[in-house]
């Protein structure tokens, strides 16, 4: 009976062992009592590549850890932060920047002009998401003054001026990247990859400061993230919109409104071969503006929302919806079967036995691709399918890979998503000089006078001024690429971004945010506050 | 002479390693070329249209994308060679580097798991083995077919539904407390933390070495001189452990060292579940962002591991089976 004994005995030891780590954990909970001078977040995915702006930590809104020269508020208007004033040239080339001279960074070392410089030609240097390629030069013009001269005027530099954040010369390093040195409202006090960054509020920061001392972000998987709120144990869960319908006690849902849209790309050319870029490209069927203004009015937005994203979404008609940069004139009543097929009778297509217009022996056709890894993209595809058949035109939906997607994308419709910060993503998408560079106007879009107002857009000095372009090529009355002019996309929803929060946190008021869900949400936690 | 042997043997199968560590990282670049996912769309996510075409090519020559894939993997293949395993895209840091952070979460997480599912199996096993036929025996097969056939991260839900949610007796995932500042991290804390993967993956584990045992129970109880023994009176488990522990345990150990491959397959699903910060983690992170240098280094690495699992079962076995030839059986 030996062997016998000897095998309870370690079976009785391993038992033991599990029990009392479970009372010990039980006898822990207790004590970690929630002090509402800080917070536990499981907003999003961990920043693997680290907290270096230079290579593109923080453009999303909130560095946490730096500060920006300026920053733009809830209604995206620029306000300064480390910078007291700019100013631009005439010519659009020429940006000079005066900072503050009171800011330290958390070693408490001062922040100089040099570490401005410093960290715009680290990034200038950094391969990454960083784009200061037309940044010709920088020039120190005094203790507080810099001047940035550009290769071509670009009024969109304003958007860098407000997301790179300024890393310190002195302490920049290699392994910058994991301990980060700013003078942003936190500091870093400990980084677990792949499971936790623990934060504290900056002693020498110099803006406003949050209630909360400590913040600890979790990197959990979207199972565990909701579990971790369900067991009580995190302050702000973002979730996915299946998850929404569920409920948390002690948790309120709240939905963001955001720019993260959802569209379809069309084909804008007849079909063709581009002989330079080794490509065919252009549909028959799309290439037709009535067959393109038909589906941009017939489709039913407020049913997608309702449908594909269970309420969590609202209509888009741009690329841009309620940013600074938008025409409000681009909004109209959709859904209107009607006027869509009045639009093509009009325009020379009639109905055959089946239902489907056509034309010219033509079939109002064509194959809509979308990303097949993409859940969302595929439900509005289907039901952007049912849509179109109701108004008479034939879709048939095919999922792809990107890379199979990125070789038909310039000749077949795609389901689409974009939605920055920075206007300088119309100018990629729509302008002709961009036609069939990657992912930039792969439909081969093109329109003179869209291309003036928005060249305009870009040599502008200020962004009221910028923005007066930015729309006007949207429409200008007469022409655009708005649905009411050239309507080379569908614009479908705008998706909500979904957290669930302690129902004592209130996070105040939040900008539209953009395509990414999680950090932004952290960009005003200094008017968070804990209500009893 | 014997130790000649064992010499020649490793020789042979570090060879035969070298050869299947090279088919691996070969068909795992043809996968990762097949992958719908372009790293540089990856990476840039929705910033795809605020980065101009020229910062994009820049992009495409950092990450060395900008070449043909034949000439990508010569590239890796000759770094490799020299040492050196490239640079991780996603973490911005040598992959060795990521790699050792990794590693030491996962072994510690697998040797918990290996030797607990060890231990339990092998007792599942003996008990099964010596009350063949009874309700025990029927009780122990089926609940190792059920185990055999139920997906890690299912079980791995499970037990975080039960004993985090309900019970609240274990965190939810993480390797440590939330928030907590590493100098205030106990063994407790650790402890805590640990078990439940390393439960979830230890359950995985038994069904197979029980079976084996059990088996191997039962055909040396068959044998001759267990026979003899009974017809001497000696008899249960005092019979047991003197004729059958020896015949069993080490058989036992080289099925156990055979598993190391489910073991790491475990761990990944395993980690996933709990997020806890392993290589199995990183892996998943690296395959779904095109990461290849970070990819192709944790299957060197886990091709590694695996090997040596194998080679130690292997040696296992050819150790006993030089005993037996010896005469030396017991």
């Amino acid at each position: 009976m030996k062997v016998n004994n000897r095998f309870l005995l370690l079976s009785v030891l391993i038992f033991a062992c599990f029990l009392l780590v479970a009372c010990a954990s039980q006898a822990s909970d207790s004590e970690t009592d929630k002090k509402k001078d800080s917070l536990v977040l499981a907003i999003g995915s961990e920043p693997t590549d680290g907290f270096d702006p230079t290579t593109g930590w923080g453009r999303y809104g909130s560095p946490l850890f730096q500060s920006t020269l300026l920053t733009l508020d809830r209604n995206f208007n620029v306000q300064p932060d480390l910078a007291v004033d700019y100013s631009v040239s005439e010519d659009g080339l020429e940006w000079t920047v005066k900072i503050r001279d009171d800011v330290k960074f958390s070693d408490g070392e001062p922040l100089t002009i040099e570490d401005v410089i410093f960290t715009f030609e680290t990034a200038k240097n950094s391969q990454s998401v960083v784009d200061l390629q037309n940044l010709k030069k920088i020039e120190k013009l005094d203790a507080q003054t810099v001047k940035f001269v550009l290769e071509r005027p670009q009024s969109t530099f304003l958007y860098t001026l407000t997301m790179l954040g300024i890393v310190p010369k002195h302490a920049y390093s290699e392994n910058y990247r994991e301990n980060p040195i700013g003078s942003g409202p936190y500091k870093l006090v400990q980084w677990d990859k792949g499971q936790q960054l623990i934060v504290e509020e900056n002693p020498y920061y110099y803006g406003k400061k949050s209630p909360f001392k400590k913040l600890t972000f979790l990197f959990l998987s979207q199972d565990a993230a909701f579990l971790a709120a369900k067991a009580g144990q995190v302050d702000i869960v973002s979730v996915p919109p299946n998850l929404a319908k569920e409920s948390i006690s002690g948790m309120k849902l709240i939905a963001l409104d955001s720019v993260d849209n959802r569209g379809i790309m069309l084909p804008f050319v007849k079909p063709g071969y581009d002989a330079e870029k080794g490509i065919e490209i252009g549909h028959e069927v799309t290439s037709d503006l009535a067959i393109r203004k038909a589906l941009n009015i017939g489709i039913d937005r407020d049913k997608l929302v309702e449908d594909v994203l269970e309420g969590f979404g609202t209509p888009a008609f741009s690329v841009a919806d309620k940013l600074p940069w938008w025409n409000e004139e681009t909004v109209f009543e959709d859904g209107d079967i009607e006027a869509a097929e009045q639009i093509l009778m009009d325009a020379g297509w009639r109905k055959n036995a089946d239902g489907i217009f056509e034309k010219d022996g033509e079939k109002a056709s064509f194959t809509l691709v979308y990303p097949a890894s993409d859940q969302t993209r595929q439900s509005l595809a289907i039901a952007f399918k049912q849509m179109a058949k109701e108004i008479g035109i034939e879709v048939n939906t095919e999922g792809k890979s990107w890379s199979e997607i990125e070789e038909v994308m310039h000749s077949t419709p795609v389901v689409m998503g974009w939605g920055s910060h920075d206007p300088i993503e119309i100018y990629h998408l729509y302008h002709s000089k961009y036609r069939g560079q990657g992912y930039s106007n792969a439909n081969y879009y093109s329109n003179k006078k869209v291309d003036q107002y928005m060249d305009q857009a870009i040599h502008a000095i200020t962004p009221e001024e910028a923005n007066e372009y930015w729309k006007k090529a949207q429409w200008d009355g007469e022409t655009g690429f708005s649905a009411l002019g050239d309507a080379p996309w569908v614009w479908l929803v705008n998706l909500q971004h979904l957290y669930f929060v302690n129902e004592h946190l209130n996070i105040g008021e939040q900008k539209i945010q953009p395509h990414g869900h999680g950090w932004p949400i952290t960009e005003f936690i200094a008017d968070w506050t804990w209500e009893e | 002479m014997q130790l000649l042997n064992i010499g020649k043997f490793i020789l042979l199968r570090t060879l035969k390693f070298a050869i299947l560590l090279f088919a691996v990282v070969l068909f795992s670049f043809i996968l990762v070329s097949f992958s719908p996912v372009d790293p540089i769309q990856s990476y840039l996510g929705a910033e795809m249209m605020v980065v101009s075409e020229e910062q994009k090519e820049r992009l495409a020559e950092y990450f060395g994308v900008d070449e043909s894939k034949t000439q990508q993997f010569l590239n890796w293949l000759n770094m490799f060679l020299h040492g050196d395993l490239g640079t991780s895209l996603l973490y911005r840091q040598e992959v060795i580097a990521v790699i050792q952070e990794r590693f030491l979460a996962s072994f510690v997480l697998m040797a918990i798991s290996w030797i607990i599912s060890g231990i339990f199996g092998y007792a599942l096993g003996v008990i099964a083995g010596m009350n063949k036929g009874t309700m025990i025996d029927k009780a122990i097969k089926s609940f190792c077919f059920i185990l055999a056939s139920t997906p890690a991260f299912w079980i791995g839900i499970l037990l975080l539904i039960v004993f985090s949610l309900w019970l609240g007796w274990f965190p939810i995932g993480l390797s440590l407390p939330i928030g907590m500042l590493a100098e205030e991290v106990t063994v407790w804390d650790w402890l805590k933390h640990i078990i439940l993967p390393a439960l979830t993956l230890s359950i995985i584990g038994v069904s197979n070495i029980t079976l084996h045992t059990r088996q191997k129970v039962m055909d040396v109880l068959e044998s001759e001189f267990i026979r003899f023994a009974r017809s001497k009176g000696e008899e249960g488990f005092r019979l047991f452990a003197r004729h059958g522990l020896r015949n069993t345990l080490f058989p036992a150990i080289s099925v156990h060292f055979a598993s190391f491959g489910e073991l790491f397959g475990g761990a990944i699903l395993a980690e996933q579940v709990f997020s806890y910060p392993g290589l199995g983690q990183a892996i998943v992170q690296a395959g779904m962002n095109s990461d290849v240098p970070l990819l192709l280094g944790i299957v060197v690495f886990s091709t590694l591991f695996v090997f040596i699992g194998n080679l130690l079962a292997d040696l296992l076995y050819y150790l006993i089976d030089v005993r037996m030839k010896n005469g030396e059986t017991i």
